[in-house]
């Protein structure tokens, strides 16, 4: 290429991860802000809207509503993603087809509609506690990230591994334990990680499914940044989320490696 | 030759086992995810009512209303220009930054791309958080241009549709740099030397080869990108305020006032024209003609 | 006919590769006369694709110069080069159909779409693939694809054919009909050829001329008969064949032959610029040898220790002293094999297939 296609090439891809980038570190430094409002240049570090955070009864029960969410939701979306993975993984054929598009279509449907669905649904059923239609929502929007995770690792787990499993004597289930399992866990680990990750940002089922008392951290932030403008408290509330989400990734890097994790992607 | 499903023995007959495998998954999906949205279906071909959550009439008045009120057809026409905007810069943006990833040793292109799985994982909010501290009257840029002298009074560049289809920009451009890159990644060198070797210079060999063998990378791109426009409802409405609407907030503001049969016929209005504009973009990139081994 | 009298058209000039520091080519420097086939033979990592990869430009050497049909090219990018390249994997442009694929050299040439219609046909007609022309290469089985990768590259009219390894993804009854094919279709057109191979036996059918190359190198370069027949180092003797390779040491120079002792026996070798008591390595082809009965005065006594029957061919591995000795024997008549493991025998050769092996490559 000619040296001012490179210099054009390269110019376009600092700018796009500078705009992907950029305004998510600018939210973490403000949080670490002393002033009381946003002021740019930052004048110092100050940890107060972090103890503000904390300190604001909403905020607070948000996250922790949020955590818990997520926790529950990517354990049931792993369970249900595995389930589903070894059913479908290596079938042939229309109905496997159909099946694994099933699975995987929230990934791709507008999850705005889904919540607007359950909404109705839970109404139309009688009422369904806040928490429980969450964690329904949120299960099935992060097991395709779960299934997706889950298949990448089996369609490089060579069947021949596990019939020689049942030559030596293992049935279906010890088969599974003791040889598909850990071969595949590493796949487990990085999709229960996504799900749990789509649960704790995930805003668009919530918006329809949270209720007084229960919101979770993003529709609470997103409630503040509406009707009470750019407090920098909503700065600290992101760069905890920012944190948590890095402190996750790290962890899970380090179980699963690098490549696993981007190549689920 | 049919292989063995994933568990099985002779103890157990091999269906029975990858039919209660199934069964869990495929009940929670039946029950929370086609069950509710053919309920909504439903629901969107009934008149409003004041009391119930829909009345009595089977009607498609909902549908008509949208494709025949200018009011809608207005936020309709805006919704999909704002996406075509996206889709152009995300295009031009992503296709560069993947070109220049995709060539790297596998160890730094993982690097870089976990740079943007990162982003990605962060919920819109908070990101769309950043732009209002950027774009907003106290922002970052009115701050440097009332410094630097260049303006006086603070720029509105917040709550319009050029704020809302810039920040939705750069939030889905991971997506499409990741889906490129990908594509060039594992597009054999073969095929950029064999081009080189039949004449063509590094410019002819990207117009005649490597893009059309990009085309699957493209077009999921794409799709990704213009399926989360169209439902990104927060960041439309952090960026855009009450006058940069897009179909997607109408859906929202009908349910604010209990009008479902409207809210679920809006809704799939919304899934119509993407699924629509998805099929149009599959049609125009033909990515199916790349697949399989030259 | 010397070389300087046929014209070159590939020559390469102490070319030199290093990555770092290793050196993938080193001081490779070779003439190729047109319309010749020329094969680098030699095992994996040995320096051969890298030396193509030269010629073609995807690599630049860090030394050395590189010159096609006296144009010096060293610096020169792959797409002004004037060669056309097969690939080990075909890399034939899914997106396009067979036609096209054949016609994309010359529209890069921008030769007008008649003519371009023109000579496509008559490439795939020269590969044998007339009414292929609107399928697409998934279509296609793996011999069909190798064989439009060849018009491909042919259809340019190129001063030079490269190969890499091109009939690697074949099975064997295909790959052996395919070489057939490819040399006689070379041989029609006149092309100057390039052959990048790991399999000697390919090297050794299809060839004009072999540089053997191992470690970067070539260790000895020349037609197929003269480097199976006369290997000139013990590499080329084991890669090319198999050999039973002989130390010895010379005992004394009569009458301008040197008396060499080894541990089968007092053998004979030419004598120039030879002196007592230098250590020489010898071989000697397992099909060369000949096995006599132990009453026979011929050769050196040997113990069988094991035979293979290999049908056409019979493996026996014999004892010659201390030294194990390897001899292929023809099947060539219903009895002609009496002995069997354990039994006395006398193993012996033709002076002439007794080949002594300079460590110094031609």
């Amino acid at each position: 290429m000619s040296r001012s296609a490179n210099i054009l090439i390269v110019l376009l891809a600092a700018i796009s991860y500078l705009l992907i980038l950029g305004p998510i570190l600018l939210v973490v430094v403000t949080a670490f802000s002393p002033t009381d409002f946003f002021a740019f240049p930052p004048r110092g570090i100050s940890l107060r809207w972090f103890e503000t955070f904390f300190a604001t009864e909403e905020l607070r029960s948000a996250f922790w509503l949020s955590l818990e969410l997520a926790l529950a939701a990517a354990t049931l979306a792993t369970v249900a993603g595995t389930l589903a993975a070894l059913a479908v993984a290596r079938r042939r054929g229309v109905i496997a087809g159909i099946l694994q598009g099933l699975f995987l279509a929230p990934l791709v449907f507008p999850t705005i509609i889904l919540g607007l669905a359950l909404l109705l649904f839970y109404k139309v059923i009688g009422g369904v506690p806040i928490f429980l239609g969450l964690l329904i929502a949120h299960t099935v929007v992060g097991a395709p990230f779960a299934i997706r995770s889950i298949l990448a690792s089996l369609q490089t787990f060579d069947p021949a591994l596990e019939e020689a499993g049942q030559s030596l004597g293992a049935g279906p289930l010890r088969t599974f334990f003791l040889v598909t399992l850990p071969i595949i866990w590493p796949g487990i680990v990085s999709g229960w990680m996504f799900a749990f990750i789509v649960s704790f940002g995930e805003l668009n089922t919530a918006l329809f499914l949270t209720g007084p008392g229960v919101t979770t951290l993003p529709i609470e932030i997103f409630s503040y940044l509406q009707f009470q403008g750019g407090q920098l408290v909503i700065a600290a509330a992101s760069a905890v989320q920012v944190a948590l989400i890095v402190a996750i990734v790290f962890a899970v890097e380090r179980v699963v490696g690098l490549a696993r994790l981007v190549r689920s992607e | 030759m049919a292989r063995p499903s994933l568990i099985s023995g002779a103890a157990i007959p091999r269906r029975l086992l990858a039919g209660a495998l199934l069964l869990p998954p495929l009940a929670l999906f039946l029950a929370f995810f086609v069950g509710p949205l053919v309920y909504l279906f439903w629901v969107s071909l009934h008149s409003a009512s004041q009391t119930a959550l829909y009345g009595h009439q089977l009607t498609l008045e909902h549908y008509a209303q949208a494709f025949t009120d200018p009011f809608y057809l207005l936020i309709i026409r805006r919704t999909l220009l704002a996406a075509g905007a996206i889709l152009g810069l995300c295009l031009v943006l992503g296709y560069a930054t993947a070109y220049l990833i995709a060539p790297l040793p596998p160890r730094r292109r993982l690097w870089f791309l976990l740079l943007l799985l990162f982003p990605l994982m962060v919920s819109n909010v908070v990101r769309a958080y950043g732009w209002i501290t950027i774009l907003g009257r106290q922002g970052v840029i009115n701050t440097l241009f009332r410094g630097l002298g260049i303006s006086d009074a603070p720029l509105p560049l917040l709550y319009s549709f050029g704020a809302v289809a810039f920040g939705l920009m750069t939030i889905l451009l991971p997506y499409m740099i990741i889906s490129i890159t990908n594509n060039l990644a594992a597009m054999e060198r073969q095929y950029h030397e064999a081009a080189q070797s039949l004449g063509a210079n590094p410019f002819r060999a990207f117009i005649h080869v490597i893009l059309p063998l990009s085309s699957p990378g493209i077009a999921s791109g794409m799709l990704l990108v213009f399926l989360l426009t169209m439902s990104a409802y927060v960041t439309a409405t952090l960026l855009g305020g009450p006058r940069a609407k897009i179909l997607v907030s109408l859906v929202y503001d009908s349910v604010t006032v209990f009008e479902w049969p409207r809210a679920a016929a809006l809704a799939f209005v919304l899934l119509l024209l993407a699924l629509a504009i998805a099929g149009l973009i599959l049609l125009v990139l033909r990515p199916g003609r790349v697949q399989g081994r030259g | 006919m010397s070389e300087s009298a046929a014209t070159i058209d590939v020559s390469l000039d102490r070319v030199r590769k290093s990555y770092g520091n290793v050196a993938a080519v080193k001081g490779v420097s070779l003439a190729i006369p047109r319309g010749s086939f020329f094969s680098l033979l030699g095992p994996s990592g040995c320096g051969k694709t890298t030396t193509l990869r030269i010629i073609a430009g995807f690599e630049l050497p860090s030394e050395g110069e590189v010159h096609i049909r006296g144009v010096r090219v060293t610096a020169v990018p792959p797409y002004k080069r004037d060669f056309a390249m097969v690939f080990q994997n075909f890399a034939l442009f899914p997106h396009l159909t067979v036609a096209e694929n054949v016609a994309f050299g010359l529209r890069m040439r921008r030769i007008p779409r008649a003519e371009r219609a023109e000579r496509v046909r008559q490439a795939l007609a020269l590969v044998k693939l007339d009414g292929f022309a609107v399928r697409y290469p998934k279509q296609l089985s793996g011999g069909q694809q190798q064989r439009v990768a060849l018009a491909r590259a042919i259809v340019v009219r190129p001063a030079v054919l490269l190969l890499d390894e091109p009939l690697g993804a074949l099975d064997k009854n295909l790959r052996e009909a395919m070489q057939v094919e490819l040399r006689a279709l070379q041989r029609q057109l006149g092309i100057t050829t390039v052959f990048v191979t790991h399999d000697q036996e390919e090297a050794l059918t299809m060839s004009d001329r072999i540089a053997v190359m191992n470690g970067g190198a070539i260790e000895q370069l020349g037609p197929p008969r003269e480097v199976y027949e006369r290997p000139a180092t013990e590499f080329v003797a084991t890669f090319l064949g198999a050999s039973n390779l002989l130390e010895g040491r010379i005992a004394a120079i009569e009458a301008g032959k040197a008396v060499v002792d080894t541990a089968v026996g007092r053998l004979v070798v030419a004598g120039e610029r030879r002196t007592a008591g230098e250590r020489l390595r010898l071989a000697v082809r397992p099909e060369r040898l000949r096995l006599h009965p132990p009453s026979s005065s011929q050769g050196f006594v040997a113990r069988i220790r094991e035979i293979v029957y290999r049908g056409a061919t019979v493996q026996v591995f014999l004892d010659c002293g201390k030294q194990p000795i390897l001899a292929f024997l023809q099947n060539a008549a219903p009895d002609s094999f009496p002995w069997g493991p354990g039994d006395e025998v006398r193993v012996g050769w033709e002076p002439e297939s007794l080949v002594v092996l300079d460590e110094r490559p031609r």
